[in-house]
């Protein structure tokens, strides 16, 4: 006791003081720089936002909001005329028939992932899925435009004629000469691409079901399918929206694939093989050659398309939260 | 040991006469366990009364929670787990290959260690597993939660929330609902891995308590490590150890005159 009390009165309180004091500055520091990254943030986004604004501006100012009801996009008229009907039709249609493709089946690799598939089979159709992400969208193009381009056009298109003709709305959608490139090809291409993403986090969440609740409604005499849509699904639906807004955003803003073969045109057809134009791949593929009403026009897209992909992720969001309150929670 | 007699003589079983001989339920032959290379269970026999209560007791990795899971063929949700012998619900052979499985999970229910109520509405927890089996109208439907529910002695606590989550009850009503949930199916056999072992006391006593009452309609098997528990609620007891059926007989014999050494020190904690 003696002896813990001389060393104290010998050399405690004023160097502990000090010490602390050390401590508090590398906490300061510590404290800023996280504070600095955070904020970054908000200053890059609000860069991105403020400079669109600022190239968009002309634009906005000629057009006003009948830029978003005009589909005529002729630049090189006089004085130009834009409107982003076409391209925002072009974005939307591909995303939508893209993630109909690929959250079905993306939820089907991952389900047959986890619940169903042999451990030997296990590994090589994992590694399929994560290595169909690893391929450059370029690369997704090629193909779209060598090898899907000809196969739906003399094949694919003739067969949904065939079936569809003469029935009222669906007849209208598949109609049309065969083409190469077309929406519904580069929706296909999008779906491809945007599988792993859906894929490899539903694998993810599906992992976190603990087993003794799947075990409790087997217990019940559920079969797999049961299990799945009742207990597995519902229990990682966070995990499992938050997988395809994800893939959803990946989809609007692709942009090297689609431009490939999407065909550029920005007249809006009621046939889903006719050729169209997205957003971005507008932007691509007129940027460089632009200039003056015709840029600030292709600036203005690119806000629209920032402001669409908002308002996709908002609405995600909403209906979250009314999933939420359906469930009770 | 004094204590376990006095808590145990003060509770209904063990101070009347043991209960007459019940037809079996449940019979078990020559039954023995594999996980992968792992013998688990070895030669194990005994039966399960029709509307009895028989508890396994052992110390943890014995097999009483693996022999449970034969029961209902829990098991084969996992590859490289096997069972050989001969095990019969009735007439029906449980380990036969060609069995329907969930045809067998809606006869034998099971309540878990821990709480598993569904990611869906107290009503849906419930309705869930009648919906498997029959189709009934909504009318019905109602009828029937309720009653499962006050089956298990839950229909007062929750009848002004059944739409709120399962998962928004407290550790010991999502076990009653559990409970429920495995009666609303009407099955014959429930079998009880631990069920009290994540509660507190007063939840505790509301499921044992639901346990005897169960035991009137329903054949019960249930793997415990509170002795006590075992005592007060079971009329055959089973004590296992290291994968071996040790010693069966009625609960008041286990408890005050084992037979054989190893239970006798199991039971009066001298080890385990």
């Amino acid at each position: 006791m003696a002896v813990e009390s001389n060393v104290v009165d010998a050399a405690g309180p004023y160097d502990r003081a000090k010490a602390l004091s050390a401590f508090k500055l590398g906490d300061l520091t510590f404290y800023w720089i996280t504070r600095l990254s955070a904020i970054s943030v908000l200053l890059i986004l609000g860069g991105i936002i403020i400079s669109l604004i600022v190239g968009a501006f002309p634009a906005m100012k000629e057009y006003g909001l009948s830029f978003l009801w005009t589909q005529r996009w002729a630049p090189s008229a006089d004085p130009p005329v834009l409107g982003a009907l076409g391209p925002m039709y072009g974005t939307l249609v591909t995303s939508f028939i893209a993630m109909l493709i690929a959250i079905p089946v993306g939820l089907g690799i991952a389900i047959f992932l986890t619940e169903l598939c042999p451990q030997w089979l296990r590994r090589p159709i994992g590694m399929a899925v994560e290595l169909l992400a690893g391929i450059p969208s370029i690369i997704y193009g090629m193909w779209g435009f060598f090898v899907l381009g000809p196969f739906l056009a003399n094949t694919f298109q003739p067969f949904m004629i065939k079936i569809f003709d003469g029935v009222p709305v669906l007849g209208a959608i598949f109609a049309g000469p065969p083409s190469y490139l077309s929406l519904f090809n580069a929706a296909l291409i999008l779906a491809i691409m945007v599988l792993p993403f859906i894929t490899s986090i539903s694998v993810d969440v599906f992992k976190t079901v603990p087993p003794v609740l799947k075990e409790a409604a087997y217990g019940v005499g559920c079969t797999t399918w049961e299990v799945v849509r009742s207990v597995v699904i519902p229990y990682t639906r966070v995990g499992i929206i938050g997988g395809v807004m994800l893939a959803l955003g990946r989809a609007l803003g692709e942009t090297m694939a689609v431009t490939f073969i999407i065909g550029n045109s920005f007249r809006i057809s009621s046939s889903i093989f006719a050729p169209g134009t997205t957003i971005s791949a507008a932007i691509a593929s007129e940027f460089a050659e632009s200039d003056g009403l015709h840029q600030s026009g292709l600036i203005l897209l690119g806000l629209l398309l920032f402001v669409l992909t908002f308002f996709v992720l908002a609405a995600a969001r909403l209906m979250l939260l009314r999933l939420e309150q359906k469930a009770g929670k | 040991m004094t204590d376990l007699s006095v808590s145990v003589s003060s509770n209904g079983h063990l101070a009347s006469q043991p209960l007459p001989e019940a037809p079996a339920k449940v019979t078990v032959r020559n039954l023995n366990f594999y996980y992968g290379e792992h013998h688990a269970l070895k030669n194990i026999n005994l039966t399960l009364g029709t509307n009895r209560v028989t508890a396994f007791i052992g110390p943890s990795g014995c097999g009483k929670s693996t022999l449970l899971r034969i029961f209902n063929r829990m098991y084969d949700l996992y590859p490289g787990q096997r069972a050989t012998g001969q095990l019969m619900l009735d007439q029906t052979n449980i380990l036969d290959p060609k069995l329907d499985l969930n045809l067998l999970r809606a006869r034998v229910g099971m309540v878990f260690q821990k709480p598993t109520p569904f990611p869906m509405t107290i009503y849906e927890n419930i309705a869930f597993g009648i919906r498997l089996y029959e189709k009934i109208s909504k009318s019905e439907m109602d009828d029937r939660v309720e009653k499962a529910l006050r089956g298990g002695a839950l229909w007062n606590e929750v009848k002004d929330k059944l739409n709120a989550s399962g998962l928004s009850l407290s550790g010991g009503q999502q076990q009653r609902l559990c409970i429920a949930r495995t009666v609303a199916v009407r099955p014959e056999v429930i079998l009880f891995d631990e069920p009290c072992s994540a509660l507190d006391p007063i939840s505790t006593a509301k499921v044992e308590e639901l346990i005897q009452e169960l035991s009137e309609n329903y054949t019960i098997a249930i793997v415990t490590h509170n002795m006590q528990q075992a005592a007060r609620v079971s009329d055959k007891t089973a004590f296992m150890y290291l994968g071996e059926l040790i010693e069966f007989d009625d609960t008041s014999k286990i408890f005050t005159s084992p037979t054989d050494r190893r239970t006798q020190d199991y039971i009066t904690g001298r080890f385990g």
